[in-house]
């Protein structure tokens, strides 16, 4: 069977991961296929399935995750193969060749240069959960995580007023209770995530969003 | 235009273009949003309408007709909103479906569906859906090649339609 090639994007689209550009040509095209449609309907229905029913599919998974028992290097070192690692150092020598061989001899010319971390520049924050409506107070915030070493600081308004922030390196906070406590049925707060390369600088900001807590009557 | 002719084309718009209207005002608006049930019946009927009067010559798909019009209801949409929010909350992308009952006992039975698989093919699910690990970040935490991890989801679908067919 030959597959249309915009198949590849059903994925990327539905877990939001593609450009503005690309979302629109998607979508357009999406409009015109059937087969497409079709199959993102289901894969829909799949992501669906696993985003509400998770924690309880996967039981397994989490046991097998915890159990792994890697050790501390291990873990450490995993998330690079070997010969990943073995260009890795061999861009670090380059680069300490370059630092403290070659640029020294340059000095007098040579302009300052600053490191950026290009992974989260420029992109956007998306948060997840409450984005609405909630019908009980919301405990647990939580918004798309953007790299490694990244700080993100999470900001909840009561109209322009900061009631609560909190800086973490996790893409999710439980907020304490006693500030829990302290919001009111009915009313309309927002909530916003500010994410920090690990200089400190500002690197992303996500839209504020609003959210409702609804009366319990 | 024939009367036939034009007749056809409506039905099709309902019969097929709805449910693409529906699903793409919902990716937008979030699948909870109360108002994407109006916006999108708004749609479907504006572009019966704007076929009824000749509207629609042919220059490209009635599909990509379609799309422009839904398209732009949709920045309508974001841009009241906007107004009279200030923020325009995003939309989350996959609430629990608790409020319609169809979605929960669909999601139900695709759960149980998924605990019959392989532990080969929940991995991939797990790590590709659940965690939301990039295709090529899964690949390297099985080490397989990411083009490997797409065929094991797209093989993972398969299966589980086997599952819920019988």
């Amino acid at each position: 069977m030959r597959n249309c090639k915009f198949e590849e994007m059903i994925n990327e689209y539905l877990l939001n991961r593609l450009t503005e550009d690309e979302k629109s040509t998607f979508e357009e095209h999406y409009f015109n296929c059937p087969s497409c449609f079709e199959k993102m309907v289901e894969r829909d229905e799949l992501i669906a399935a696993i985003k509400y029913k998770g924690q309880e599919i996967f039981k397994d998974e989490y046991v097998a995750e915890s159990a792994k028992g890697e050790t501390w290097w291990e873990k450490a070192t995993s998330f690079l193969t070997p010969k990943q690692w073995a260009t890795a150092a061999i861009s670090a020598v380059l680069v300490a060749v370059i630092v403290f061989g070659i640029l020294p001899m340059l000095k007098p010319t040579s302009p300052q240069f600053y490191i950026y971390d290009d992974a989260v520049r420029g992109s956007k924050i998306t948060l997840i959960s409450p984005v609405w409506e909630s019908e009980t107070v919301p405990s647990k915030f939580e918004w798309q995580k953007m790299g490694e070493d990244v700080e993100y600081k999470i900001y909840i308004y009561d109209k322009d007023n900061v009631v609560w922030n909190y800086a973490t390196k996790d893409n999710s906070i439980i907020i304490p209770v006693n500030i829990k406590n302290t919001f009111v049925s009915g009313k309309i707060y927002s909530w916003q995530v500010k994410a920090f390369s690990a200089e400190g600088n500002l690197v992303s900001l996500s839209l504020k969003v609003q959210f409702k807590i609804h009366d319990p009557e | 235009m024939g009367e036939e002719k034009q007749k056809n084309q409506l039905e099709e718009v309902f019969v097929k273009y709805k449910p693409i209207v529906t699903f793409r005002v919902k990716k937008s608006l979030g699948a909870y949003n109360p108002d994407c049930d109006d916006v999108a019946n708004e749609i479907i009927t504006n572009v019966i309408e704007k076929i009824k009067k000749g509207e629609f010559r042919g220059e490209s798909s009635v599909g990509t007709f379609i799309y422009t019009i839904t398209s732009r209801r949709i920045i309508d949409y974001i841009r009241q909103k906007s107004k009279v929010l200030k923020h325009v909350p995003e939309p989350a992308s996959y609430p629990d479906p608790q409020e319609q009952i169809e979605d929960k006992e669909r999601a139900e039975m695709i759960a149980t569906a998924i605990k019959k698989l392989k532990p080969k093919y929940r991995e991939v699910l797990y790590l590709y859906y659940y965690k939301e690990f990039s295709r090529e970040e899964v690949a390297l935490k099985l080490g397989i090649s990411p083009r490997r991890v797409s065929e094991r989801v797209n093989y993972s679908q398969k299966l589980l339609k086997k599952l819920i067919k019988t």
